[in-house]
């Protein structure tokens, strides 16, 4: 919203000191108006640049375009030889000149020279290059009156300053001049100057409307509509105050008709709508719902497209307006329009905001009245307009204004206590401090004693301030006036609340900090993924379910499964880049399809360079699925899971994951969580990222339900301080059993052949394959601790319990004890 | 047998210092005290010795003797000093470049939000978490966020399938799902799990339709701040955002409440700051959150009874704010993660 300067100055006494644009600049932004930008208009400050008089001047006689002149700036022998391009000058005419070491706008030197031979010691101006109007078309002539010499900027001294404002959209009724110099004047204390109405709705002794009546059949969209008849004007350019003030707030101006109702627009808020009378055809109007694929060329030159739920305002053929939205080309006030008729109406936000929207047309009309203009505020606004129509462009008003509908009810009075003000803002301020604020904003006070001693005021709510409804929102009336700059300091006072961090937080604080203590990078990825990849690791059912609705690039309308291939690219382009990372980690969300539904996952990934990719004086191990699995553990052990009971499978087939050299463990849908470790499928790390280094990795998955756990508290129990014995013993078992199943299998047996002690432990400490086994076989050798909580184990009891267990194995299990 | 005994000492003297092995050691111990060796000999034939010359006899082979394993435990020692050795290997050079990764960073994001939230903490604040993916109920309407408001359109905000179903996010009735748009979506979850006193942090991931430049990102972060309780103030919001300001930015870091509009806070502001030593931002208010009381609406669509409770939200990016503490003007290179870059905030 671009508020002018100048124009601000009819409403209110700024002070050219006390209420400068500089002032204005530092007080708007802290009124909740924040400047998006500040534009000076008028001339800039020039030297050199003086009022001169082409003497003579004839043809150049090397350059069809150009004409020498002899130029006059005043004083005796002060006469210029100057080659000009222009044409549009005769001898006699007074011209700006700049002269040599004058500096135009743009850092444009002016020098002596020579242009194709002929010496030219400056340059006559258009209005442009000086920046004091638009045109460009040709040299600005000056009024024959003007004295020679003096200087461009005493006789251009109209600057202005135009604020751009951004303008919550709560508050429609600072869309305009006069809602501003509202704001200012109840923030410096000063009185706003409405302009007076000359016009009156009753002109019925200036006989009939030019137009029969106006039908409204859409009374829900358009409540309150008024048209004024005038006849006889005369369309042509407008006056200079005009103009400039529709330039100012960055229009263009068309004729003195549509400026004046632009002008009125960004002056009170109302948009108006004039139309040329003799292109109504029927003789009336008629606020009616568009017909399905009815059309309208809008003045933008655009055809449109409308359908029933867009009103627009018609005569008995055709639309002519898109209602509170833009008029069109076939009732557009031009020069040959005589007779007008003034629209001023009201219409309802939600409408004008779904048509404008649906037709991706937003007008400064429509942006005013889908966030609600004064629903009071058409006949002032009408009058308005009609006083500066016959001021500048003439004609008589003819017959009294039509008024169909009538003004939509507003809240008039909201009820506040002073004593609830203090408690909500938290510090003292006077119930006349209050009072003053609110009633500089035009809200009068009137105040009541309650039964139970406190006192309620009952503030009275312009129609323009519909956001007023409640006591915060005048509470917020009185901070923003009286100033958050005074809003006391303080310490922060806060009671104890003994609620925990949840446990997603805490958990990814402690599991960031042990992998950066495992020498990991972390890494943040975006949560759109490509569909192709969805599809290619998780398959078609998930590529269906994680898909946006809506997404804006093609590439990232998917919700991610998995932060693996994330990092894969982290990994990539630390690769290409040469610069050594190998370890990253990730944590966020990532979405599954379960059964045909997405849920949302906490996850954990990682990823290892598995390579020696730097030369060092001492190579240490490269990382391998144990590492991971390791990491994998410690993950689950913070987030509250015993890692020891994890059980790992082992994975055959996946397109992420390399088969035979990965693994998982747990299961997101069944026990809330899941992890996955191990080598990274080497064919499609090639194919799809090219690497060819080896990558170990590890994926976490958690259920936000997982963290909601409560862990359990520890206990003690006795530990015995009685030496342990050992016994080793080696199966030979098929290649494909795996070793925690054995591990399980013996420790079981060993609990059945114990008695009165222990089996501690069941630990796997070799693996054999190769000589001396037959083919498809290992062997395993595992080392078992018994102990007993009081007493010393003799020989004979270790030995019979290990016994009993080598019964069991081969009784009950196809593992061969190796001898 | 005197002279025998001088012999054997003598040759032990002579010949333990050259001993380098432990076998050779044990094997040339067996020549003299092993019950083959030399002096054993010596001390079998005792029975034979007179009974008058026994004591003196005896005397000799016991001096004998404690020489011999005086020279046998040099050897133990001198052998054992030399395995310890071999054990140590050369010295170190503590000048070798470590043959090891070194430890990681945490993401300059993730550190500028553990530190927000840490100073949160400290004045009674808890962290809260909720589902990115959310619905329109929690993201919006209970917000007070109208139905036609823009942030709502299909063109800022991305919208998942009307024939979806998340498992794990609760819809209010029969509304869309969609990612969130900001972290205020906790404050209601919040709302509705808990009765207040609630005082929150919320950091978190958000989404927004914009096409991605030097400011935009398709998900960024947020941290949402919110305290209600009975006599929650404008005062008390002051204050707490004035700490948040001083801690991050240092205790010349002035601030401002520029009045503006949200749907769920009234009073609505957006917080300014100004700090002289944040380089080539010194010296400029700079916008840094969006803050208020929280509006009467969004406490009746949780159940809270207006009258009795006030309370205060904000929220903030904390992108915006790392950007600004780290100098980083471009939000992409945050999403690149090249190491060299994430190494600069360690």
């Amino acid at each position: 919203m671009k508020i002018s300067y100048n124009w601000l100055k009819n409403y209110i006494d700024l002070d050219p000191v006390e209420h400068s644009p500089e002032v204005l600049q530092e007080v708007l932004p802290l009124l909740g108006f924040d400047i998006e930008e500040i534009e000076k208009l008028g001339p800039p400050q020039l030297n050199n640049v003086v009022v001169g008089q082409v003497l003579e001047f004839v043809q150049h006689p090397d350059a069809d375009r150009l004409r020498c002149c002899k130029v006059s700036t005043g004083n005796e022998g002060e006469v210029h030889d100057i080659v000009c391009g222009a044409k549009n000058f005769v001898q006699g005419d007074k011209v700006m000149v700049a002269l040599p070491g004058a500096v135009l706008p743009g850092d444009f030197k002016i020098k002596a020279s020579k242009l194709r031979g002929q010496p030219s010691a400056g340059m006559m101006c258009s209005s442009k290059e000086l920046q004091v109007g638009q045109d460009h078309d040709g040299i600005m002539i000056l009024d024959q009156g003007t004295a020679l010499g003096t200087p461009v900027n005493d006789l251009y001294t109209d600057g202005d300053t135009v604020l751009n404002l951004e303008i919550t959209p709560n508050r429609v009724d600072v869309l305009s001049h006069i809602g501003v110099a509202r704001e200012l004047a109840a923030k410096f204390g000063l009185d706003v100057k409405y302009p007076e109405i000359k016009a009156s709705t009753e002109n019925a002794s200036n006989g009939d409307a030019l137009i029969s009546g106006v039908d409204v059949s859409a009374p829900e969209v358009c409540p309150h509509y008024t048209a004024v008849s005038i006849k006889g004007v005369k369309v042509g350019p407008s006056p200079k105050w005009l103009k400039d003030a529709i330039e100012a707030t960055g229009q263009r101006s068309i004729n003195n008709v549509v400026d004046v109702t632009n002008y009125v627009l960004h002056e009170t808020c109302q948009p108006l709508h004039a139309f040329d009378a003799a292109k109504i055809k029927g003789g009336k109007l008629v606020v009616r719902m568009a017909s399905e694929g009815e059309t309208i060329t809008t003045l933008d030159d655009v055809e449109r497209k409308l359908n029933a739920d867009m009103a627009v305002i018609a005569d008995t053929e055709r639309a002519l307006v898109v209602a509170g939205v833009m008029g069109s080309v076939d009732a557009e006030v031009d020069e040959t329009t005589t007779d007008i008729v003034l629209e001023a109406a009201y219409f309802a936000p939600t409408s004008v905001r779904a048509t404008a929207r649906k037709l991706g047309l937003s007008s400064d009309s429509s942006y005013r009245f889908e966030r609600g203009v004064d629903p009071q505020g058409v006949t002032y606004a009408s009058l308005r307009a009609v006083d500066l129509i016959l001021e500048v462009a003439g004609g008589t008003v003819d017959g009294n204004m039509i008024e169909e509908g009538s003004e939509p009810a507003t809240i008039t009075e909201v009820a506040i206590r002073p004593d609830r003000v203090r408690t909500f803002i938290g510090f003292d301020v006077s119930d006349e401090e209050i009072q003053t604020v609110l009633e500089s904003l035009g809200l009068a006070v009137s105040i009541h004693s309650e039964a139970d001693g406190s006192v309620r005021w009952d503030v009275s709510i312009p129609s323009y301030r519909g956001d007023l409804q409640r006591d915060v929102d005048l509470i917020e009336e009185f901070i923003r006036v009286y100033g958050t700059d005074k809003i006391p300091e303080s310490e922060v006072v806060a009671r104890g609340i003994s609620t925990d961090d949840h446990r997603i937080y805490t958990v990814n604080e402690s599991v960031a900090n042990y992998l950066t203590g495992q020498n990991f990078n972390e890494a943040f990825l975006y949560s759109l993924r490509d569909p192709e990849e969805t599809k290619f690791f998780f398959g078609e059912e998930s590529h269906k379910v994680l898909a946006l609705d809506n997404p804006l690039q093609s590439d990232q309308s998917h919700l991610r499964p998995s932060l693996i291939p994330g990092l894969l690219d982290v990994i990539k382009l630390n690769g290409a880049r040469a610069t050594g990372a190998t370890r990253f980690f990730e944590r966020g969300h990532v979405y599954r399809e379960v059964k045909g539904q997405m849920v949302e996952l906490v996850s954990v990934g990682f990823v290892i360079v598995a390579d020696q990719i730097s030369r060092e004086w001492r190579q240490r191990e490269v990382a391998d699925f144990y590492t991971a699995r390791n990491l994998c553990g410690e993950v689950l052990e913070i987030a509250g899971t015993a890692a020891s009971k994890l059980t790992f499978r082992p994975i055959a087939d996946c397109k992420l994951w390399q088969g035979g050299q990965s693994a998982y463990a747990g299961d997101f849908a069944k026990m809330g969580f899941e992890c996955t470790a191990g080598l990274l499928n080497i064919a499609t790390l090639k194919e799809r990222w090219d690497i060819s280094t080896p990558i170990i990795a590890g994926s976490i998955l958690m259920t936000p339900k997982f963290f909601e756990r409560k862990a359990k508290q520890g206990r003690h129990s006795v530990i015995s301080n009685q030496p342990a014995s050992a016994k080793d013993l080696a199966l030979i078992v098929d290649q494909s059993v795996l070793a925690g199943d054995v591990e399980k299998e013996v420790a079981k047996f060993a609990k059945k052949a114990t008695q009165g002690f222990d089996c501690e432990s069941v630990r796997i400490f070799d693996v054999y394959e190769g000589t001396g086994l037959p083919e498809g076989k290992k062997s395993l050798a595992l080392s078992m601790s018994f102990r007993a909580a009081d007493r010393t184990l003799k020989d004979k009891e270790v030995n019979a319990a290990f016994e009993s267990i080598q019964k069991l194995i081969t009784e009950k299990t196809d593992y061969q004890i190796r001898k | 047998m005197q002279e025998d005994l001088t012999a054997i000492v003598a040759g032990v003297r002579e010949n333990a210092p050259a001993i380098q092995t432990r076998a050779e050691f044990e094997a040339y111990k067996a020549t003299i005290s092993g019950p083959k060796g030399s002096l054993t000999d010596i001390m079998k034939g005792m029975g034979k010795v007179p009974k008058e010359d026994k004591p003196a006899m005896g005397k000799l082979i016991n001096e004998a003797k404690t020489a011999v394993e005086a020279s046998f435990a040099e050897v133990i020692e001198r052998l054992e000093a030399a395995e310890l050795a071999a054990k140590l290997g050369p010295a170190i050079d503590p000048t070798l470049p470590l043959p090891d990764s070194t430890r990681g960073t945490l993401h300059p994001i993730a550190q500028v939000r553990e530190e927000m939230v840490e100073l949160f903490r400290r004045i009674g604040f808890s962290v809260a978490e909720a589902t990115e993916v959310e619905t329109e109920h929690y993201c919006f309407d209970a917000l007070n966020i109208p139905s036609d408001h823009p942030a709502r359109d299909m063109q800022d905000s991305y919208y998942l399938p009307d024939d979806l179903t998340v498992n794990n996010v609760s819809k209010h009735a029969d509304e869309k799902y969609l990612l969130r748009t900001h972290t205020s979506t906790v404050q209601i979850r919040a709302m509705l799990k808990e009765k207040p006193p609630i005082r929150i942090v919320a950091p978190g991931r958000c989404f927004r339709r914009d096409t991605p430049d030097a400011t935009h990102s398709a998900n960024f972060h947020q941290i949402e701040g919110l305290y209600v309780d009975k006599n929650v103030t404008l005062l008390d919001l002051k204050a707490t955002l004035d700490h948040f300001v001083k801690t991050i930015f240092g205790p010349k870091a002035k601030t401002r409440l520029r009045p503006s509009f949200f749907p769920f806070t009234e009073p609505s502001f957006e917080m300014d700051f100004f700090s002289p030593d944040l380089g080539k931002l010194s010296n400029k208010w700079l916008e840094i959150m969006g803050c208020g009381m929280v509006d009467p609406e969004v406490f009746k669509a949780v159940g809270i009874d207006p009258e009795v409770y006030t309370g205060y939200a904000f929220g903030m990016g904390i992108e915006r704010i790392a950007m600004i503490l780290q100098g980083v003007d471009d939000i992409r290179y945050y999403y690149q993660n090249d190491a060299r870059f994430l190494k600069q905030f360690a």
